[in-house]
């Protein structure tokens, strides 16, 4: 595995947002929002959402974190910081992507920082963030 | 659902809101099961993680429910005016070992700010970090997560 700045990170698909997916997190989270749960209670908010429920923010980064393990490894992460500019809805194809934007060794460890971002084909950038990731080679 | 879930409550003092800074919850013990990692790997579309490693996704719920509060709770704290108006602004995790299911970490936590803020359309709003550290049972610092949630005000 050979990295530079400016390396696109095989990106990782979510083919369907489920519904069933969000309640099973609700349920383990413990979280009251109905907005993970109940259809109604999105429709009735004025975001012009319609009748679907909205993703836990932990489970769109979550994409993000199951790309940067198929690219690194699965211990790789160090460090993630993520920020939600646009909700990810029951029954959207979402994409994860990123890239190399910075290298540096930390004692024996090589790091990339990366930008990450969850992409949707028709509303753009949903969440996007940066990512301290563990190489598994030798800076060159 | 949440019979709260739909009554607006009223728009807190900021004093009430500022005073959260400090604020500690009580610390305690949380430990993933498998069956609890198996779930949550699933919802996420991935496979298992070897060796018992639990998926980060876990770095959500982990450090809240181990500190002693909980979501709901957290939304109370703010004085949320109602379940829908929490937004989130951002995460932030730093994962210094993996995670494993079946091992018992302490975790520790509290609001480390609080400020009353207007966004560029001139609403109010309540921004509010809470910060979490998890320990491995040797005591070796495993996670640190900052949770930075905006409690909207009259604006759903």
């Amino acid at each position: 595995m050979s990295v530079a700045v400016g390396d696109r990170i095989p990106e990782w698909v979510m083919d369907s947002v489920t519904p069933e997916r969000m309640r099973t997190m609700a349920a383990i989270l413990r979280d009251p929002n109905p907005i993970h749960w109940d259809r109604d209670a999105v429709n009735a908010l004025p975001l012009g959402l319609g009748q679907r429920t909205i993703n836990q923010g932990p489970l769109g980064l979550s994409y993000m974190i199951n790309m940067l393990h198929a690219w690194a490894g699965p211990d790789a992460i160090r460090r993630i910081v993520m920020r939600f500019p646009q909700v990810v809805l029951d029954g959207e194809r979402v994409v994860a992507r990123g890239e190399v934007s910075a290298l540096r060794q930390e004692q024996d460890v090589s790091l990339a920082e990366c930008r990450i971002w969850l992409e949707h084909a028709e509303r753009g950038v949903l969440l996007e963030g940066t990512a301290t990731v563990a190489l598994p080679c030798p800076l060159s | 659902m949440n019979t709260t879930a739909m009554h607006k409550k009223p728009v807190p003092a900021e004093a009430d809101i500022t005073r959260l800074a400090g604020h500690r919850f009580p610390g305690g013990t949380y430990t993933v099961a498998h069956w609890e990692n198996f779930l949550l790997t699933e919802c996420t579309g991935a496979e298992l993680l070897p060796d018992g490693q639990v998926h980060p996704v876990a770095l959500f719920h982990l450090p809240i429910i181990g500190a002693g509060t909980s979501i709901a709770e957290m939304f109370d704290l703010g004085q949320a005016e109602s379940d829908l108006s929490i937004m989130i602004e951002s995460y932030d995790w730093e994962m210094f070992q993996p995670l494993r299911e079946e091992t018992r970490y302490s975790v520790s936590g509290g609001i480390t700010s609080a400020q009353r803020c207007k966004n560029p359309e001139g609403k109010l709003y309540d921004r509010i970090a809470f910060c979490f550290e998890v320990h491995d049972p040797r005591g070796t610092l495993a996670a640190r997560t900052t949770i930075t949630w905006h409690y909207t005000r009259d604006t759903l």
